[in-house]
């Protein structure tokens, strides 16, 4: 399969409003200050914590990080007398920061706050420490950083095995992952598959969020599994474990027979394992994907049925010989 | 092997919904080449009519259409024809 021709979208930077906008709903997020600077952009996924920078040093001041607040700095400001305090922060703002979030609900001085009011730098608060902060921003930064990209294909989740099925349009993708949902399974995406890499080796499928769980059938047209079928048959965020890539029979070609090889395929740098599987009238792909998800969770547990079945020949034979 | 980009408009009042997205389509399917619209940095196959669906594409978007394979010429000008004339509606 050709993946070299795959556009892969990885953002550039994201603006500070989005990342309140994640932050304020699925953890406590406030602001507190700086309103006006909301669009201001975030470049790395990185935070920095300015104590350094408060004390007067701004050579390799990680300026372009979210800078994050916790009980050292907050206390640090307080012995400093105002004037001073101003004067270091007035320092600190000639370089572009992005915001400044503060961890334990904690108070800073209202200097911080006015400038930033005033610099348009917004200033969030939580109420969470500052480790567990700072892990929870790393980690949405990492994942929103991370690259993304569209595939045409079908993920349905197979017995807990993310599966991604592509091959030419009018192969029958979108029948073979209709059977697999009649079969009890739950289908992640149909024709528009959005892939995003989290951390290394993660690769994720994920629902648009326009067709949802729709999918064209040719002859029928376009229908809603998650109407027909019910919520128990689809999923929006599935990892995958395994591509199949459905092709027409070719009596020349050559197929795996024994399945001691194994082939993987990188997508946006994670490799996945992956199957060639040959299409004709009368083979059920359905099943083939079923099987294939079965055995990939087999070889997940240790068991490898095709190399330990040809050890056991070889050491048979090994013993027999004369 | 052939690559050729071009810029289409969405003339049509109702944008691309299911009706131009099938005509689309059924046109792209008769070329051998792979098509590829780009819209507002989203790229999708122009031979998925869900793809075609996620686009958003109002009237008067500008769309990017690439095509790439031994018939790209021949699958352009279909495309742009098809763009061109609305998808035969207002």
């Amino acid at each position: 399969m050709d993946l070299s021709r795959l556009k892969v979208k990885r953002k550039q930077f994201i603006p500070v409003s989005r990342m309140l906008e994640h932050m304020t709903q699925d953890l406590d997020f406030e602001l507190l200050a700086g309103f006006q600077g909301v669009e201001r952009p975030v470049f790395s996924w990185d935070v920095n914590r300015p104590g350094l920078a408060l004390s007067g040093y701004l050579e390799y001041f990680a300026n372009d990080r979210v800078q994050v607040l916790g009980n050292t700095e907050i206390h640090f400001m307080k012995r400093m007398r105002p004037a001073e305090l101003a004067n270091r922060l007035n320092n600190m703002f000639s370089f572009e920061i992005p915001a400044f979030v503060l961890s334990r609900n904690l108070l800073p001085q209202s200097i911080l706050l006015d400038m930033c009011n005033r610099y348009g730098i917004p200033v969030l608060r939580s109420a969470m420490s500052t480790d567990e902060v700072i892990s929870r921003i790393i980690l949405y930064l990492t994942q929103e950083f991370s690259p993304e990209t569209v595939l045409h294909g079908t993920a349905v989740d197979v017995y807990g095995v993310g599966c991604l099925v592509v091959g030419k349009p009018g192969i029958g993708k979108s029948e073979t992952a209709l059977e697999l949902v009649e079969r009890g399974h739950r289908l992640v995406a149909d024709d528009m598959v959005e892939l995003k890499r989290r951390r290394a080796d993660y690769l994720y499928a994920q629902t648009n969020k326009t067709v949802k769980h729709c999918m064209e059938i040719r002859g029928l047209g376009i229908i809603d599994v998650r109407a027909l079928y019910g919520v128990g048959r689809v999923r929006n965020f599935k990892r995958i474990g395994l591509v199949a890539e459905l092709e027409e029979w070719d009596e020349k070609a050559s197929y795996d027979r024994t399945g001691l090889l194994e082939h993987h395929l990188d997508i946006i740098g994670v490799k996945i394992p992956y199957m060639r599987i040959p299409v004709r009238p009368g083979r059920n792909v359905a099943i083939i994907i079923e099987v294939a998800a079965l055995n990939q969770r087999l070889k997940e547990m240790g068991v490898h049925t095709a190399r330990d079945l040809n050890e056991d020949i070889m050491r048979s034979n090994k013993g027999q010989t004369r | 092997m052939t690559e050729v980009t071009e810029e289409v408009m969405v003339v049509n009042a109702l944008g691309m919904h299911a009706r131009p997205a099938a005509a689309l389509v059924q046109t792209t399917l008769r070329f051998e080449s792979d098509v590829h619209i780009n819209f507002r940095g989203n790229t999708v196959n122009g031979k998925s009519i869900m793809g075609l669906l996620t686009l958003g594409a109002a009237r008067g978007s500008r769309l990017s259409v690439t095509c790439f394979g031994p018939d790209a010429e021949e699958a352009l000008a279909a495309v742009r024809q098809m763009f061109a004339s609305g998808f035969g509606e207002d």
